[in-house]
C-alpha cells in the first residue's frame, strides 16, 4: 500500500507513522474493512424480510379465521419471553439439520440412521455451505426474530388509520380493494414507521451476532487482529489490541445509528408532508 | 412412578439445566437492583438544565443505546485486560475483577442503565406540568416536589416500559458466555445448551427447555411487575 501512496503524502508522517500506515493497510485490514459489506447486506436483506414476516404476521393476527389468528398471536408473543439470540442460533442449525436430515434419508444405510450421537447420519448427507449461505440464513433468521416485532408494529398500524378517512373514501366511490390498498395501506406505512425505525435500530445491533453464524464478519476480524503478535514475521509485533479494536467497532455502530436516525427523521417527515395528525 | 417421571427424558433436561439457568438469574438480580438507581441519576442527568450534567448523560445514554451489548462486552472484558498489568494486579484485585461474574454484571448495568434511563426521561418528560405547578403554589420546597409528585409519576409512567427493558435485560444475560471466558462449570443457559448440543445433536431438545426457562423467568418478571404497576396506579381505579 504505501509504494502506491504520493511521496508528498507519506512526507508528513514520521516513521512509525509510516509503519502503523502500513499496519493498517495490509492484506488481513483491508479483509477487516470489506466485511463491512456482511454486516450492511445483513441488515438491509433482513430488514426485507423482516418487513415480509411482519406483514404476514400482522395479517394473520388480524384474520377472520381463529387459526391462523392463534398463529399470528403465537408468532408475536413468543419472541417476548424468548431471547432473539436463541431464535437467531435455532434457526441456521434447524434449517441445516432438516435439509440434512432428507439427503440423509436418500443416501445412508438403515443403520446408519439409527445411531445416536453423531450428525449427520452419514458422510454423504453433509450439506456444505459457504459463507453467503451462512449470511442468507442468518438474515432469514434475523428476519424471522424482528418480522415478528415488526407484525406488532405493523398490526397496531392498521388500526391507527382514522376510520373517518376509510369511510370518506368509499363516500369518493372507491372500491373496497382502493379502499384497502391506496388508502388503508398507504397510510399504514406512516404510522409504522416510528416503530419500525425501532426495529431497525434493534436489527442493526443484531448484525453483531453474525460471527456466532460462521460469517467472517467485522466482530470476528476485530478479534483476530486485536490479538497480540510476537511472530515479527506475522506482521507487526504488538500486544494485546484488542479494547483498541473493539472501540472502534463501538463507535462504527453509534454512527451507523445516527445515520440511520437521520434517514428515518428525514423519511419520517417526507411521509407525513399534509399530515396534521402525527406528530413530527 | 416417580422413577418413569424423573427418567423422562424431558425432565432430565429441565433438571440437567436448572444449574446454568441460575447463572442467568445472577446476573439478571445482580444489575437490577444497582442499574435502576444508575438509570434514575442518568435520567435526572439528562433532564437537568445545567449542561456540565445533561450533555455527559446524553453522552452515555446515546453511546450506550447505539452500540450493540455484544460489542460491549467484548471491549470491556479488553479494557479491563489491557488495564491488568497497569492497576488490578499491583493492586491484587485481579482474581476478581476479571471474573466473568464481576464484569458482566458491570457491562450489564451500564448497558440497562442506558436504556432504562431513556425510558426514566421519556417519562419525566411527560410528567403533568399542572401537577408540579400546584405543587409548587402550595409552597412546596424543590425536594418535596421532587418526593411527591415527579418521583411517583415518573415511576407510574414508566414502569411498563422498564417491565419490557427487565425482561430485555434477562435476555441479555445470555449474551454474557458469549463473549467472557468460561471458567469450569460456570455456564449459563444458551451455554449449556450448546454444550449439549454439540453432543448429541438435538437442537429441539436443548434449545427449547433452554427457551422454556427464558420464557418462564420472562412471566415471573412480567407479573411480579404486573403486580407493582397495579399497587403505583392504586389511586386511579
Amino acid at each position: 500500500m504505501l509504494d502506491i501512496l504520493p511521496e508528498w503524502f507519506l512526507s508528513w508522517f514520521s516513521e512509525d507513522g509510516q509503519e502503523m500506515i502500513a499496519y493498517l493497510t495490509n492484506g488481513k485490514h483491508l479483509t477487516w474493512y470489506a466485511s463491512v459489506r456482511y454486516t450492511l447486506i445483513a441488515a438491509v436483506l433482513s430488514a426485507l424480510f423482516a418487513i415480509g414476516f411482519g406483514l404476514i404476521g400482522a395479517a394473520l393476527k388480524q384474520s377472520g379465521f381463529f387459526l391462523f389468528r392463534w398463529i399470528g398471536n403465537f408468532y408475536t408473543s413468543i419472541v417476548r419471553g424468548i431471547p432473539d439470540i436463541l431464535f437467531i442460533l435455532f434457526f441456521p442449525l434447524a434449517i441445516e439439520q432438516g435439509v440434512e436430515y432428507f439427503i440423509a434419508k436418500s443416501k445412508c444405510t438403515a443403520e446408519q440412521l439409527s445411531a445416536i450421537g453423531t450428525w449427520p447420519p452419514c458422510q454423504e448427507a453433509q450439506w456444505f455451505l459457504t459463507t453467503n449461505d451462512y449470511l442468507f440464513m442468518a438474515c432469514l433468521s434475523l428476519g424471522l426474530v424482528y418480522g415478528a416485532f415488526a407484525a406488532n408494529v405493523i398490526y397496531g398500524a392498521l388500526h391507527a388509520v382514522p376510520k373517518g378517512q376509510l369511510e370518506a373514501a368509499s363516500a369518493y366511490g372507491f372500491s373496497q380493494k382502493q379502499v384497502f390498498w391506496k388508502f388503508k395501506i398507504r397510510q399504514m406505512w406512516v404510522y409504522a414507521l416510528p416503530g419500525l425505525s425501532n426495529i431497525w435500530m434493534l436489527l442493526i445491533k443484531a448484525t453483531s451476532f453474525l460471527s456466532l453464524l460462521q460469517v467472517t464478519d467485522i466482530v470476528y476480524w476485530a478479534g483476530l487482529l486485536g490479538a497480540a503478535n510476537y511472530f515479527p514475521r506475522a506482521g507487526m509485533v504488538h500486544p494485546n489490541w484488542n479494547f483498541q479494536y473493539y472501540f472502534v467497532l463501538f463507535v462504527f455502530y453509534i454512527i451507523l445509528t445516527m445515520l440511520s436516525e437521520r434517514f428515518f427523521n428525514m423519511l419520517q417527515n417526507k411521509a407525513s408532508r399534509g399530515m396534521s395528525v402525527v406528530e413530527q | 412412578m416417580i422413577d418413569t417421571i424423573m427418567n423422562n427424558f424431558l425432565v432430565q433436561e429441565i433438571i440437567l439445566l436448572a444449574k446454568p439457568a441460575l447463572f442467568n438469574a445472577y446476573f439478571a438480580l445482580a444489575s437490577i437492583p444497582i442499574g435502576f438507581p444508575f438509570a434514575v441519576m442518568l435520567a435526572l442527568g439528562k433532564f437537568s438544565k445545567n449542561k456540565w450534567l445533561s450533555l455527559p448523560a446524553r453522552g452515555f445514554i446515546y453511546a450506550f443505546r447505539g452500540s450493540p451489548l455484544f460489542i460491549q462486552f467484548f471491549m470491556f472484558y479488553a479494557l479491563m485486560l489491557s488495564l491488568n498489568k497497569v492497576l488490578w494486579k499491583p493492586w491484587g484485585v485481579d482474581e476478581w475483577i476479571l471474573h466473568p461474574l464481576f464484569i458482566g454484571p458491570l457491562v450489564l448495568i451500564l448497558n440497562t442503565g442506558a436504556y432504562a434511563a431513556e425510558i426514566f426521561y421519556g417519562a419525566l418528560r411527560t410528567i403533568p406540568k399542572g401537577e408540579v405547578e400546584a405543587a409548587r403554589a402550595m409552597g412546596m420546597s424543590k425536594r418535596q416536589v421532587f418526593k411527591t409528585v415527579t418521583w411517583p409519576n415518573m415511576l407510574r409512567l414508566s414502569w411498563p416500559a422498564y417491565t419490557n427493558e427487565m425482561v430485555f435485560l434477562f435476555h441479555s444475560t445470555s449474551l454474557v458466555y458469549f463473549t467472557l471466558p468460561v471458567i469450569n462449570e460456570q455456564k449459563d443457559l444458551m451455554n449449556k445448551a450448546g454444550e449439549l448440543f454439540e453432543k448429541d445433536y438435538n437442537i429441539y431438545l436443548h434449545f427449547g427447555v433452554a427457551g422454556l426457562y427464558f420464557l418462564i423467568a420472562s412471566l415471573i418478571i412480567f407479573y411480579l411487575s404486573g403486580l407493582f404497576q397495579k399497587r403505583l396506579n392504586r389511586h386511579l381505579a
